[in-house]
């Protein structure tokens, strides 16, 4: 288990290194010096206080995100619809906490991320229904259903529940989560966001469910052989995995922005997808790479000020890394060949 | 409202307009799924070839080289998924959307540092796909809207329609890539090379995925927008699941979505919230595609029940 453990890690620096020497590759290409760029990379991302609590900002959500995905991963969904339970459970959110105003404060805050999560997890019940009844392709229809909560939410915002200016966002909320290192977004909801990946992480260890995912994940047969309903879990795990994805939109509205922004999550799920397929859907590993990933995505606009290589080469670096994460048989084959060539070579002795 | 306005002949073109860059896509798609292999990367082929598409035709004033070009880019995105998911045990769904987002990316960063611009690129030193036009429809007034004009690709999706179907259909290699499909081990314990089956029908994919690309961004229109595929990809998808990836069915599919855009498309100009009009591609995408696989459950059950 341990060795696993080490080849598992080295497994990740390696994909890492990889990716980072073809992202140089095309940054010389366009004739930038790689090591410029990499180290505007990181001032970008730790450079100052304000820079660290930028990327603190945009890991919360990632984390949620992440965590999400990774759920509905265990359980053999490849839940795409992260992102569109953020923008529904966003405007929830924010709807309850622009209007509900009869409410104590702290009741209203819970009121808020309640309203998100059952947001959340009711529009990710929609693919998973269909995935498990009717054998719909889920990856389809949630990445389509992104689009359709992007417009939705776009409609209520510069329509309904706009606040009149030229910019598309709502009136402000009247519950705020506190800022913890002014004057950047970094705040409170980074506690929450640690908070429930932790729980959930030992939720899902010890708990009778955790069991019956893990074995749904692995082998759903196997896991109906032995009395468990592959369908509900399946269903519940995508159930999470949206409430997941409404928290993270809860927290963005009432911890960064304090209004509903038109367009504020695009990106988020697909990243949180990246986290979490990069580290095979680990629940202790993918935190790490949620973080990993929010480096680079706040590093990138360093890149993007201090030098002339564009910001989007940080995500073509990201893609990388998953293109060659997903290749599973990598170090196999490699295994494979150093044991066939020690072989030939004893056989030739 | 005036229904007329919206329901009228040139409606019928504006279908077919829509349609033709999701059929393009839905058939990148059907070709593999024949193999039973899930091109969840049409997408980013898509989009790269539509890439490489705009920039060649730019730099060489050809669009015949545009097009070419989009092809090759196209096979090697979808060479890239053949080497990770046959080699590399890569999971096809994983490897997939990997190459959606770093087509989304790569293309944006080509954009930004070989054209040296963001978001759209648009020249008139792009060479488009040329107009076919039909010199004896111009007397028939209706028949002169509805056919003349068309771009050269519009037409031959429907050559490329009747050439898989018979080479999928009718071909030798045609039976291999779908006995393939069906049972991969009987294939292999009767002397066929499975894997070279699926490298082919991968390769394939992305040349048609490329084409589909091209004819976006040069036929459809005439420049390149950051991640201007907007997921017709997914809809192409979705029209081959709902033809169970039989070529002739899966247009029906892409027609209907094709509907639903070009109404969209005129409904915005009674007033409706144009994100309610840019929703309903999408809406209908997954409800046409819900439907068609419960009705797929429901006869397979039927069947079932019939053996029972």
């Amino acid at each position: 288990m341990k060795t696993d453990n080490r080849a598992f890690i080295v497994r990740i620096l390696l994909t890492i290194t990889i990716s980072l020497v073809i992202g140089a590759f095309f940054i010389l290409l366009i004739g930038e010096s790689p090591i410029e760029a990499y180290i505007a990379l990181v001032k970008g991302a730790f450079g100052s206080k304000l820079r660290i609590g930028t990327t603190l900002a945009g890991f919360t959500p990632l984390l949620l995100t992440s965590v999400a995905f990774a759920v509905a991963a265990k359980a053999g969904a490849f839940n795409v619809g992260v992102e569109g339970a953020v923008f529904l459970g966003a405007l929830v959110a924010a709807y309850i906490g622009i209007n509900w105003t009869f409410l104590p404060k702290p009741i209203l805050l819970i009121a808020c991320f309640l309203g998100a999560i059952l947001t959340g997890a009711i529009w990710s019940l929609i693919p998973a229904l269909l995935k498990v009844y009717y054998n719909v392709n889920e990856v389809t229809v949630t990445i389509l259903a992104n689009s359709v909560a992007l417009y939705i939410t776009s409609y209520f915002v510069s329509g309904p529940m706009s606040a009149g200016g030229t910019v598309s966002q709502s009136h402000p909320v009247t519950v705020t989560l506190p800022k913890i290192m002014f004057p950047s977004n970094a705040n409170a909801g980074l506690f929450i966001a640690l908070a429930i990946t932790i729980c959930l992480h030992f939720y899902l260890k010890k708990s009778k469910y955790g069991i019956k995912l893990s074995f749904t994940g692995t082998n759903s047969l196997n896991a109906e052989y032995a009395g468990m309903n592959p369908k509900k879990v399946i269903i519940y795990s995508m159930m999470i995995s949206g409430a997941l994805g409404g928290i993270a939109g809860c927290i963005e509205v009432l911890g960064v922005h304090g209004v509903f922004l038109n367009n504020f999550a695009v990106g988020l799920g697909t990243n949180g997808m990246l986290a979490s397929l990069i580290v095979k859907n680990n629940l202790v590993a993918v935190p790490f790479m949620a973080f990993f990933l929010a480096t680079l995505n706040a590093g990138a606009m360093g890149i993007q000020q201090n030098t002339n290589v564009p910001k989007s080469i940080v995500d073509t670096i990201i893609a990388i890394f998953i293109l060659i994460a997903t290749m599973d048989g990598i170090i196999a084959y490699v295994k494979n060949r150093r044991l066939k060539k020690t072989n030939k070579t004893e056989v030739t002795r | 409202m005036n229904w007329q306005n919206i329901f009228n002949a040139s409606l019928l073109y504006a279908t077919w307009r829509s349609a033709t860059p999701i059929i393009y896509a839905a058939l990148c798609a059907s070709i593999t799924q024949q193999a039973n292999i899930l091109n969840i990367g049409t997408e980013g082929i898509m989009l790269m070839g539509a890439f490489t598409a705009v920039s060649t035709s730019y730099l060489t004033g050809s669009w015949i080289l545009g097009v070419l070009a989009a092809m090759v880019a196209g096979m090697l995105m979808a060479f890239i998924m053949a080497i990770g998911n046959l080699e590399f045990s890569a999971d096809i769904t994983a490897i997939g959307m990997g190459i959606n987002l770093f087509a989304i990316a790569f293309t944006k960063f080509l954009l930004n540092s070989v054209l040296g611009k963001s978001g759209t690129f648009s020249d008139p030193a792009i060479d488009p796909i040329p107009r076919v036009s039909l010199p004896f429809l111009e007397g028939n007034e209706l028949m002169n809207r509805l056919f003349n004009n068309w771009a050269l690709t519009e037409w031959f999706v429907i050559v490329l329609i009747i050439i898989l179907t018979y080479v999928l259909y009718k071909t030798v290699w045609g039976l291999r890539v779908r006995s393939v499909g069906q049972h991969e081990v009987a294939v292999t314990s009767v002397g066929i090379n499975a894997k070279l089956i699926q490298y082919q029908v991968l390769l394939i994919s992305g040349v048609v995925g490329g084409l589909a690309g091209a004819h976006l961004s040069l036929g459809y229109s005439n420049l390149f927008t950051e991640n201007m595929t907007n997921q017709r990809g997914f809809m192409g998808v979705a029209a081959m699941f709902f033809g169970r990836a039989h070529p002739v069915q899966t247009v029906i599919g892409c027609l209907v979505f094709g509907l639903a855009d070009s109404i969209g498309a005129r409904l915005q100009a009674y007033g409706w919230p144009s994100q309610i009009v840019l929703m309903m591609p999408y809406i209908v995408t997954i409800i046409v595609l819900a439907i068609s696989m419960m009705n797929k459950k429901h006869r397979e059950n039927k069947v079932k029940s019939a053996l029972a």
